[in-house]
């Protein structure tokens, strides 16, 4: 029954059946790396236990991989090719690292499935925010540690500050696009309930409005008061961000940038423990600038992870969009009701991160 | 539309619901700090515990983070004096975490088992920061049976016994044994300093995987 259909409708199954596959992968990196906190991934001088399995072996590479940096860091000062070897782990790091929990692939995933963004933009959103949250950490050091000449807890402390306004900005980030998802979901049930699920026949691909397309929702407002959504829908965002095919005035030009900023802030601000701890150490060896170039490599493997299940979110989230877009009126409700979700799990993991539950950086001491 | 119903649409909204939720339950992906630790256990005469005595050596990298910005006279060199602020927001900090020990007395954990610490220091040798502490018992504990584990539960922090010397018992009874159970030990095998000891036993109830266990018994 499910594959008695037309070829284009077993092509559509199959892909949702992989997206989802793929967006609870991602989830099952994180939900594994939280269990493997209790148990896997200890030390790199044995085999990662069992119930680990791929991440298990993940989370002992990282450990293995975080140790060798103050070795390597050493060697450099005076073997030369130790800084391509160090830089190569820096690399290598930044990949493994992206994989397990933070650095911001939820809030980032979330933020393009309520947007539904192009899978662009989620890559560039993926690749801004490592930077930025290189420089965070190169900047904290720079000033606190090179220039000022700190102790590692004036560090800690200016760490966490920065931490608590990219966590402030998560929730912000989160309840605009709540504000913006919201109404277009009331608005979308009200249709819905007036209409009483006219019987459409045709089906547009309107999946994919973009948060570019605040505009659009606002043009909304005064057409659909008592009408139906799709059919002239349509009509009135013709342009207005459509998630197939990157249009190139949502990815640049006013607004394009500037729309991302919030979100890439939001996520980017929070320098990485690691990277500021490999800083420092850097720093004590006289080799700040090694640290800083080491630092942004790893953003840069960083940011091929985050952009990968980023795109798979992006995916998840259009396969979603075109079977809701498959059924009218109710589609157009749980489409909008998609949007809201992921909106709120934004401001619901800034708030999570701000009430410290996932605190996931801590220095004790120092 | 045969298969793009409802139900259908609604199942992957929620499994993406689910998978973009269940992803919120995030905790650190490796640890930051490796500790490397010596432990004593102290009796009374009277053959109770009256607390354990630490000595946390930390890795290369964490030991030169900590170390960052303390004034010294002597490059390289750091004095216990000089060194006294930072080992008091250590401990300061560690309160917070209940200093990752954890007792057990016969089976049963105890929250606040421990006083704040005494006698406590930094010391630095061959490029190795070492925090010295000794935890009293709010009460000292005469039992059959107790149990300190250490460990951080969101393991930031790895902890590890020292290879050679990781537990000694000061003035203890001499019937009195300890056990140790490393958390690298897969199980059910023990790391056995006393054949006197069952290895179920050492399993009953146990928590966390990952945390390091001082298993003393008298009898």
């Amino acid at each position: 029954m499910l594959f008695n259909s037309n070829r284009n409708d077993a092509v559509i199954f199959i892909i949702a059946v992989l997206a989802v596959a793929a967006c609870v992968l991602c989830a099952g990196i994180d939900v594994t790396c939280a269990q493997g906190a209790f148990g896997v991934g200890r030390a790199p001088h044995f085999a990662p236990p069992d119930e680990g399995g791929l991440l298990g072996w993940v989370l002992t590479k990282q450990a293995a991989y975080y140790r060798d940096f103050s070795g390597m860091i050493r060697a450099s000062k005076t073997n030369g090719t130790a800084v391509y070897a160090l830089l190569g782990l820096s690399f290598t790091y930044g990949i493994f690292h992206a994989a397990g929990p933070g650095h911001g692939k939820a809030v980032i995933s979330s933020y393009l499935i309520a947007n539904g963004e192009t899978w662009r933009r989620g890559i560039a959103l993926s690749f801004a925010s490592a930077l930025i949250q290189a420089l965070a950490a190169v900047v904290i050091v720079g000033i606190f540690a090179a220039i000022l000449g700190g102790t590692a807890a004036t560090m800690t402390q200016a760490a966490r500050a920065v931490e608590i306004a990219s966590y402030c900005l998560i929730v912000a980030v989160g309840l605009r696009l709540c504000w913006m998802k919201g109404r277009g979901f009331l608005m979308e049930l009200h249709g819905y309930n007036s209409a009483k699920l006219p019987d459409y026949t045709s089906h547009h691909d309107h999946f994919g409005h973009a948060d570019g397309a605040v505009a659009c929702a606002r043009d909304h407002d005064h057409h659909h008061d008592h009408h139906p959504i799709h059919a002239h829908e349509h009509a009135v965002c013709s342009g207005c961000g459509h998630a197939h095919g990157p249009q190139p005035q949502l990815l640049s030009g006013p607004g394009g940038w500037r729309r991302g900023v919030g979100a890439i802030l939001a996520v980017g601000l929070r320098p990485c423990s690691g990277a500021i701890l490999l800083l420092v150490f850097a720093l004590a060896q006289g080799l700040f600038w090694l640290g800083v170039v080491s630092t942004f490599v790893m953003g840069i493997g960083t940011a091929l992870t985050v952009a990968a299940i980023a795109t798979f979110a992006v995916a998840a989230g259009s396969v979603a969009r075109r079977l809701a877009g498959l059924r009218s009126g109710i589609g157009g409700v749980a489409l909008r009701g998609l949007e809201l979700g992921a909106s709120l799990v934004v401001v619901l993991f800034g708030l999570l991160l701000l009430m410290g539950y996932m605190a996931t950086e801590r220095l004790f001491g120092a | 539309m045969r298969y793009a119903d409802a139900s259908f649409a609604s199942r992957i909204l929620l499994a993406l619901a689910v998978a973009l939720f269940a992803s919120a339950g995030s905790a650190h992906a490796h640890p930051h700090v490796w500790v490397t630790m010596k432990s004593e256990v102290i009796y009374a005469q009277d053959g109770s515990v009256t607390g354990i005595r630490h000595a946390w050596s930390f890795d290369d990298m964490f030991s030169t983070y900590a170390l960052q910005g303390i004034e010294h006279k002597k490059n390289g060199v750091y004095t216990r004096e000089e060194l006294a602020p930072l080992a008091e927001t250590n401990v300061t900090s560690l309160k917070e975490y209940d200093y990752f020990n954890y007792a057990r007395i016969e089976g049963k954990k105890r929250k606040d088992a421990f006083n704040d610490p005494v006698d406590y220091w930094l010391d630095y040798t061959d490029a190795v920061l070492t925090l010295h502490f000794t935890l009293p018992l709010k009460a000292p504990v005469r039992t059959r049976d107790l149990e300190i584990d250490v460990y951080d539960p969101e393991y930031f922090i790895d902890f590890e016994f020292d290879e050679k010397d990781p537990v000694k018992l000061v003035s203890a009874p001499a019937q009195c044994t300890v056990d140790l159970v490393r958390p690298t030990d897969a199980v059910p095998s023990v790391q056995r300093l006393n054949k006197s000891f069952q290895v179920s036993e050492a399993f009953a109830g146990m928590g966390s995987h990952f945390a390091n266990k001082i298993l003393m018994r008298c009898p």
